[in-house]
């Protein structure tokens, strides 16, 4: 725009002197190929394209092209499996039922802890990170040892009023439950985010013109958040649809099978049939793509979703009134279920030889001598390290460029932007092992020297939580009215000051949710970390996998506490330095 | 200025779109630069020609001549699948012994087979030794990667360990392992395999989703024992009625020293020993005969950078490893002196070359069992 404004007193002073069109054009076309604005947004947009492409050609060449040429064999094998309709009906079921849950958990708990005076405030903090950082199979096995009809706590609990079993986490609902209670901190995440950059003031017009409270939340508030619900919707429904443990642990034992069970049988045979699980995950990647179209179209008409103007406003709290000890003890029956039980199951297990049922005889037992022994190990200090450089670094990566990226799809006017938010999207559906094979498959053959060293492991980090971040930057950016950038650049920034000075800043609860939630999980990728790793660049989750295959459950369950502790000290200290830019509470 | 903005954006798109499409085929062999720690074929024919020099010789002068040529090579690189506490104990061993630094990569039978073949297209010489599960190893064969070894410790392993281009170091065991404080209430530990498939374990019997390896071995020796394969298909249906599938061994164990099943049909031995010294209430003795045993085993590089070294490991671990691993409780290859806990018990091997040239299937016949469904026949 800058550009622009240089241009136009000539025009003004001699109309009818008309430029020489060639130099002129060439050198306009020069200035803006070099404006710093162009070269950004072209680095960034190259990319993300790289990033996702690399798997996605990858994957894609294996499932369509055999030896023999093109194939859709794999098609075949995928989809003609035993019981395919019942696998189907269940990856739906489990799919709804799971990102329903954790989508009405999250958004109620993220609208009360930002718009209402719920009491218990510092407890949400907890709850949005704690089941995060709980690696998959800690969390799931930790609710067998709650919810087992045969061994559960909670079952003996209640056994006296509801009889032997009541509880039965081995079932759909289940599956469902766990899965649903894992993903919910996502969309807290996502949701406070929202919430956070949302003016009260249509709210109180609404309550003013006496709708009641239910119906300024159904039709005001749900509304101006539609972008961050749909969402949440998409991740939590690819997510769910892809996850592992939860299916594998919880289902097989009584023989619900889904999805993911199936591109573990898949992968399982010798050789791991590519094909097949590519096969798998390109119905995902329909499944996702059109959510993606439809997200867009959801969001298209972004001004009504522009909740921060040029308008001043200050997020006020809403009082609850006569509903406020039933907010409270609502969050305290969530805090108790998400974080409480498992983590007091998994800190019970750490102390412990073998895993047994609370109970006077086996507090006999109890020791430290788990924690010993992870102390006692050679990699324990250097894989934190590389867990702390790589979550570091792959989170602040992935934010700083999906801001940009998300000003090029919600703001600019770039031909083919579509194509940009799309391709952010790609490698949430393709699997941890076929990333980990694509990368390696380029960085053994690439002329810089990246294969065995930690920054394969951050390209493969990057990549994976590039829709993530896109997802929390997008929806911050279609609430930020376009007014603000123009002021800003009316008093004379350039785009690069305006984004830095003012968009940064109002962006900033977004993108430091997308950090935490990114830090947070990158701690706990495995499935392309395994493949790619070096001796002296291992990280924790591949301490984790160990000591799992070792059979030491109980060192696994200390290593979970050490996890927790630490990225609660993390995640504290980036949100004490976040609450110093961008909106104000209070 | 918006327009070229917008040409410029699907310019570069294009361009990306390009640069990946010009990538070439993920599965053909890549370009013949020698990269990595050595590698190519200059490398592998000086690997082969040690490799073939030493294999000549026997006793000390083999021993001598290896390790003066691997402690000047100095280093070594293992690509394994042995759990971590067990190869820290080789590890640490071999490292007392010479004047060697060995360099781990740990993970996964599936994953290392990748990982190796992975490095080998693109002619990245990234290990020197690879010791991983049966499976895994005969691929790696198959695909012409693996050299040969000659030496005399190979030859007390039993035929069973001994295959072409690589070795058994050591034998996971499969056998029932039943929960001490719920068994009696079942009626009492199993004593043959067909106990597996009585009744009074419905409800109470636990099955692992990936052993199909174990299944095939244990229905060929069904049939060697004179069973129709109706009657075997019987016993498999009734064993997975009512029967409570796991995914990992390491959870199975977990979960019934914890008492959420009885019995289990197929775990590691030396897994459910681990949880059994912890004071858990675990038991897997009196054995049901036959335990099926799955080889476990070693390999050399062709391309290997440090082949004195390799072989020299191979020597090792063939010799004084052998009582490394049985102090980890694992069962070696070679038998070690004193006594051998396995001594008059019947033990079959997994049927590798069926696992192999008829994975498809047998996973998908016990992916039907389990799933306690129509059988799969072909």
């Amino acid at each position: 725009m800058a550009v622009m404004s240089t241009e136009s007193p000539a025009a003004v002073i001699a109309p009818e002197r008309a430029l020489p069109p060639v130099p002129g054009r060439a050198a306009r076309l020069w200035r803006a190929l070099f404006a710093p604005k162009t070269l950004i947004m072209a680095a960034v947009a190259g990319i993300i394209g790289y990033l996702a492409i690399v798997p996605l050609y990858y994957l894609l060449y294996g499932t369509f092209f055999d030896a023999a040429g093109f194939t859709l064999s794999g098609f075949e094998r995928a989809y003609s499996a035993n019981g395919i309709g019942e696998l189907i009906t269940n990856s739906v079921l489990f799919a709804i039922g799971a990102s329903t849950l954790s989508l009405v958990v999250g958004t109620a708990l993220a609208y009360l802890n930002v718009r209402t005076d719920v009491p218990f405030k510092p407890l949400f903090f907890a709850a949005s990170v704690i089941p995060l950082i709980i690696p998959g199979i800690l969390y799931t096995v930790a609710w067998i040892f709650l919810a087992s009809p045969n061994i559960g706590l909670l079952n003996k609990i209640l056994e006296p009023v509801f009889g032997p079993g009541v509880l039965d986490v081995f079932s759909l609902w289940g599956m469902i439950w766990v899965e649903g209670l894992h993903l919910s901190p996502i969309v807290f995440l996502l949701m406070v985010a929202a919430f956070r950059s949302m003016d009260p003031s249509l709210e109180e017009s609404a309550l003013m013109s006496g709708a009641t409270r239910w119906a300024t939340f159904r039709k005001i508030t749900i509304p101006l958040v539609r972008p961050a619900i749909v969402a949440s919707i998409l991740i939590m429904t690819v997510r769910s649809l892809e996850s592992f443990e939860v299916p594998v642990l919880l289902g097989l034992q009584n023989g619900i099978y889904v999805f993911t069970s199936r591109i573990y049988f898949v992968l399982r045979t010798y050789p791991p049939d590519l094909a097949a699980a590519g096969a798998l995950a390109s119905g995902l990647l329909v499944v996702a793509m059109l959510g993606v179209l439809l997200g867009n179209r959801a969001g298209k008409n972004t001004r009504s979703y522009q909740t921060v103007t040029g308008k001043g406003f200050r997020p006020r709290p809403m009082e609850l009134g006569k509903w406020r000890p039933l907010a409270g003890a609502l969050i305290l029956g969530y805090f108790l279920m998400t974080v409480v039980a498992p983590l007091a199951v998994l800190l019970w297990t750490s102390l412990l030889k073998f895993y047994v049922a609370p109970s006077v005889e086996a507090l006999k037992s109890v020791s430290l001598d788990n924690y010993r022994e992870l102390a006692g190990l050679s990699q324990a200090g250097t894989a934190l390290k590389n867990s702390l450089f790589l979550g570091l670094g792959t989170a602040t990566l992935v934010m700083f460029l999906m801001s940009i990226a998300a000003w090029i799809v919600v703001r600019s006017r770039v031909r083919g932007r579509g194509v940009i938010d799309q391709l952010a999207f790609v490698p949430l559906v393709i699997p941890g092992l076929v990333l980990g094979l694509a990368l390696s498959f380029v960085y053994l053959r690439s002329p810089v020297p990246i294969y065995g060293t930690i920054f394969i492991l951050l390209i493969a980090y990057c990549t994976r939580y590039l829709p993530y971040g896109m997802r929390y930057a997008v929806i911050s950016m279609q609430q930020i009215a376009g007014e603000l950038e123009e002021s800003a650049q009316v008093c004379g920034a350039s785009w690069w000051q305006t984004f830095r000075r003012v968009l940064l800043p109002l962006l900033s609860p977004g993108l430091i949710a997308g950090w935490v939630y990114i830090l947070v999980v990158s701690f706990r990728e495995l499935s392309s970390s395994i493949l790619l790793y070096t001796p002296g660049n291992e990280v924790l989750s591949i301490l984790i996998f160990e000591q799992f295959e070792n059979g030491q459950f109980t060192v696994l369950a200390a290593l979970g506490v050490v996890m927790v502790l630490t990225l609660v000290v993390l995640v504290t200290v980036a949100y004490k330095l976040g609450a110093k830019v961008g909106l104000r509470q209070q | 200025m918006r327009r070229y903005t917008t040409r410029l954006g699907a310019g570069l798109l294009a361009l990306v779109l390009g640069l990946a499409a010009c990538g070439g085929s993920p599965s053909a062999s890549g370009p013949a630069s020698d990269r990595g720690s050595g590698g190519g074929a200059g490398a592998s024919r000086a690997a082969e020609a040690l490799y073939a020099e030493v294999g000549a010789l026997s006793g000390e002068q083999r021993r001598n001549q290896l390790v003066a040529k691997a402690e000047k090579e100095g280093k070594l690189v293992i690509y394994t699948s042995m759990t971590s506490d067990v190869a820290d104990a080789v590890v640490q061993a071999f490292e007392d012994s010479f004047d060697v630094t060995v360099s781990l990569y740990r993970a996964g039978s599936e994953t290392v087979l990748q990982r190796v073949l992975q490095e080998q297209k693109a002619n990245f010489a990234g290990n020197d030794i690879v010791e991983t599960n049966a499976t895994e190893l005969f691929d790696l064969a198959k695909e012409g990667r693996l050299a040969e070894y000659k030496g005399e410790r190979r030859e007390l392993v039993p035929d069973a360990g001994k295959f072409e281009g690589w070795t058994a170091t050591r034998f996971n065991l499969f056998a029932p392992s039943w929960n001490t404080k719920l068994i009696d209430a079942a009626g009492g530990p199993p004593k043959k395999w067909e106990d597996l498939a009585d009744p009074r374990f419905d409800g109470k019997l636990s099955m692992e989703v990936g052993d199909y390896d174990w299944y095939l071995t244990l229905y060929g020796w069904f049939a060697k024992q004179g069973k129709s394969e109706a009657e075997i298909d019987k016993i498999f249906a009734d064993m997975a009625k009512g029967a409570k599938i796991v995914k990992g061994h390491t959870v199975q164990g977990e979960l019934l020293s914890a008492g959420q099943f009885a019995v289990v049909a197929s775990n590691y031995t030396y897994l459910v020993e681990k949880v059994k010294r912890k004071g858990a209430p675990v038991a897997y003795t009196p054995l049901v005969e036959p335990v099926i045993a799955r080889p476990n085993g070693i390999a050399l590089m062709k391309t290997a950078a440090h082949p004195a070294a390799a072989m020299l490991f191979y020597d090792w671990l063939l010799e004084e490893g052998q009582q490394v691993l049985a102090d980890q409780g694992l069962t070696p290859s070679v038998p070690t002196t004193g006594k051998d806990p396995l001594e008059g018990v019947d033990v079959i091997p997994v049927d590798v070359e069926k696992v192999l040239s008829e994975s498809d299937r047998w996973s998908k016949k016990y992916e039907a069992v389990i799933q306690g469904g129509e059988q799969v026949t072909k």
